[in-house]
């Protein structure tokens, strides 16, 4: 950008001889860049470090709810050993994510596979499956609901000749996490799809060709060049929808809409159960504790995924 | 989070927003933190007061919201210290957390709507404002009884009540005529009530439905049962919930479930809302409340239905479960006495207007069982009661009603843990009974606050 930017007739010397404000280049370039980060910068500042620094102060404090702040040390956190929900919702949470990711991840890279070679119509395919993820989540979880309803949904007319008809997919607490994983699927596929394929782009095609040349398979191929070459890609999806999974919008939204945490618990995960907390039980205090226990759980995880992958690269140096 | 790569700004930055509730817990606390409790002094005398509410003015500007509008122009008009509305969708103000983090941050309301189930957190918050000075002895004593004792402390009243919202049970006579069934065949028992639910479900219907959601709302509606076999969630002070009524009511709502003749999953709105259900033919008895009398006139007039009081068990006594929002006022708002007059006028006046709004309010723009006499015979005297099912309502079923409990969320959660387990997911009622007394027990054991029943 620096060299393209300045006409190559000009010499340098010149540049210099005509400093503005006493900058040097550098330094504009340095300020634009400054600039140009900023309005993100104070964005996360404001939005999401100062909250979470806050929230992490409030996690000592008994909080009424009506302004008071009663000083308790570490009592939030003793709360929560004894504290059965919050267990049962982190076992849900942890049931989701590790069914969700890895279906979300094959779902997602397959599509991408599927929709990698330019054929005609491939832009609204590619529309078609990035098309749920535009849609508010709270209307996603009504379109589902609509379909799964006991006896009267579009589901149940399909599985009435199989004896299936008054299966309640949302209303039994055996199939409700399973079915919310396949919504949740429904959902953020298409958004994965368009990482994976990014990432499909820069694999380089003579890399390709050549395995081709020397006699690789197309299952070869995917094995010994496009895999390896994906992994950064790969990691960065996983990371991401682990995240997504246990924060994410598809952690509260779609179940506040589908199912309120029920039936029987099957579907309260541990956003809900702090959302509760905070808003239910007027536990602001022990809610904060818990939001710092889950950032503590998520960033522990990530960090295992970058040491354990070398941050997506593997056995690469 | 904070070690998410920067791609993922896309999910973090919300979801630390959405889900990271420590988050918004923590921007609600930041205020007072850093404004040192601003905004919270008590007792003042200003010329405006907020009216927070889920009717009016809304956007589709209704007879309810006409109503709220009305009222408080015809308050202004009269009034130094004038009123001034704020609407909150009904999914907000029920579910949301507007109200909570306003309360949190000192900057709640000077008016707003409080239901049963919260109003021992906001009494125990210290933020009701006591209306007894405002309330005329004569205005008092034209409650229903219990009514405003369900809303007192002390004897203090701290909350007057704007309607009364009994459950019945509401049947689709076109569904019964299918099922080659007629109005003797109605459900008088709990077995009765399995029995018929049977021969009227088929493969598009569900014979009977309760609501199946967790919530405030199912407790509510399941309290009846409870109730019916002279059970309750605490007597005098201790946990009472481990007794013969509350497994036998768990046991037959589990036995709807199980014997396959009610939903696990309400279409619309939930099991409340009988146009989608028992209006679509989804079900052909569904447990709602009054307010559905008013639904089904605006929604589906054409659509012939009755309602009978809630069957009952073996040697169990008739029992309706009285909902009903109150208005209240913030002790630490703006101006608590002029809060707590206009409460006492909005509601309680017992001159001629006072009982011709609380006519307006319960009869023509909803259908409620009003909570005074004097309005119930203005009502009465225009007919709104003469015949069909809110006569039965008002003559038959609100009678043998119970003010909705005020169980604090400590006390209603172990409750709504026992009904869900064992309508939904076949849990021992002798079990799940025990375990919430057991609950309740540890949380009463430790509770300060005001009494809860």
């Amino acid at each position: 950008m620096v060299t393209t930017t300045a006409p190559p007739s000009e010499p340098r010397a010149r540049v210099r001889a005509l400093p503005k404000a006493g900058m040097t280049r550098k330094r504009r370039e340095a300020l634009a860049a400054y600039a140009f980060l900023a309005p993100d910068t104070l964005g996360l500042l404001i939005f999401v470090a100062i909250p979470m620094v806050l929230a992490f102060g409030v996690a000592f404090f008994k909080v009424d709810g009506f302004g008071n702040y009663q000083y308790v040390g570490l009592a939030n956190y003793k709360l929560m050993a004894g504290d059965d929900q919050l267990w049962a919702s982190l076992k849900v949470t942890a049931t989701y994510v590790v069914t969700f990711v890895p279906i979300a991840f094959v779902v997602s890279f397959a599509l991408a596979m599927l929709v990698r070679n330019h054929f005609k119509g491939i832009g609204w395919v590619r529309s078609a499956f990035f098309l749920p993820n535009v849609v508010s989540l709270v209307v996603v979880g009504l379109i589902w609901q609509f379909l799964l309803v006991d006896k009267r949904g579009a589901l149940s007319k399909i599985l009435a000749p199989l004896g299936l008809g008054d299966v309640s997919f949302l209303g039994t607490p055996s199939l409700a996490l399973g079915t919310y994983v396949v919504i949740s699927v429904w959902f953020l596929m298409g958004y994965q799809m368009l990482v994976f394929l990014a990432g499909l782009k820069d694999v380089p095609k003579e890399l390709e060709d050549a395995a081709a040349i020397d006699g690789a398979g197309p299952w070869q191929r995917f094995r010994y060049v496009i895999w390896p070459l994906l992994r950064p890609t790969s990691f960065f999806v996983v990371v991401n929808s682990t995240i997504g999974a246990v924060t994410g919008l598809q952690a509260f939204d779609l179940v506040f809409v589908l199912t309120k945490g029920g039936p029987a618990r099957a579907t309260s995960t541990v956003v809900l159960y702090i959302y509760e907390q905070a808003f239910t039980f007027n536990n602001m205090g022990y809610a904060a504790a818990l939001t710092t226990v889950v950032v503590a759980i998520l960033v522990v995880c990530t960090a295992l995924m970058f040491g354990f992958t070398r941050g997506g690269r593997f056995d690469e140096d | 989070m904070a070690a998410t790569p920067s791609p993922a700004r896309q999910f973090s930055r919300r979801s630390v927003l959405r889900g990271g509730l420590g988050a918004l817990a923590a921007s609600a606390a930041g205020v007072p933190l850093l404004s040192a409790c601003g905004g919270n002094s008590s007792g003042g005398d200003a010329k405006e007061m907020s009216f927070w509410n889920f009717y009016g003015p809304s956007d589709d500007q209704g007879p309810q919201s006409k109503w709220f509008v009305d009222t408080v122009a015809e308050w202004n008009k009269n009034n130094d210290v004038k009123v001034k509305l704020r609407y909150i969708p009904g999914k907000d103000y029920l579910n949301g957390t507007t109200l909570q983090t306003a309360f949190q941050s000192g900057q709640g309301p000077d008016i707003f709507l409080i239901s049963p189930g919260d109003f021992l957190r906001y009494y125990n918050g210290g933020v009701l404002q006591d209306l007894g000075s405002a309330l005329s002895e004569e205005s008092k004593k034209d409650y229903l009884p219990g009514l405003l004792e369900a809303r007192s402390v002390d004897g203090k009243v701290y909350g007057l009540p704007m309607e009364i919202e009994p459950l019945a049970l509401y049947y689709s006579e076109a569904a019964f005529e299918s099922a080659g069934l007629s109005e003797a065949d109605l459900p008088k028992t709990w077995d009765q009530t399995l029995a018929v639910a049977q021969k009227l479900t088929n493969s598009k219907r569900y014979g009977v439905m309760f609501e199946t959601l967790p919530g405030y709302y199912q407790n509510f509606t399941w309290y009846p049962f409870l109730w019916q076999g002279d059970g309750n969630a605490i007597k005098d002070g201790k946990a009472a919930f481990d007794s013969p009524a509350a497994v036998q009511a768990l046991q037959f709502w589990g036995e709807t479930i199980k014997n396959k003749v009610a939903p696990r999953k309400a279409l619309g709105d939930g099991g409340g809302d009988v146009v989608s259900n028992l209006g679509s033919g989804a079900a052909a008895m569904q447990q709602s409340g009054i307010w559905a009398v008013a639904d089904l006139r605006a929604k589906a007039k054409n659509f012939k239905y009755g309602i009978i009081p809630h069957p009952t068990p073996d040697g169990g006594k008739p029992a309706t479960d009285l909902g009903g929002w109150a208005f209240v006022a913030n002790s630490k708002g703006k101006n608590p006495e002029a809060a707590a007059k206009f409460i006492a006028w909005a509601l309680g006046s017992t001159d001629a207007a006072g009982v011709e709004r609380q006519r307006q309010w319960n009869t023509v723009v909803k259908t409620n069982v009003p909570p005074r006499k004097s309005v119930q015979e203005a009502a009465d005297a225009k007919g709104a009661f003469g015949e069909g099912v809110l006569k039965k309502f008002v003559s038959e079923i609100a009678p043998t009603g119970k003010p909705e409990p005020r169980f604090p969320p400590e006390v209603y959660q172990p409750i709504a843990d026992a009904i869900q387990a064992c309508q939904l997911n076949a849990a021992d009622p002798a079990k799940a009974a025990a375990d919430a007394a057991e609950k309740i027990d540890t949380f009463l054991k430790t509770y300060q606050g005001a009494p809860i029943s």
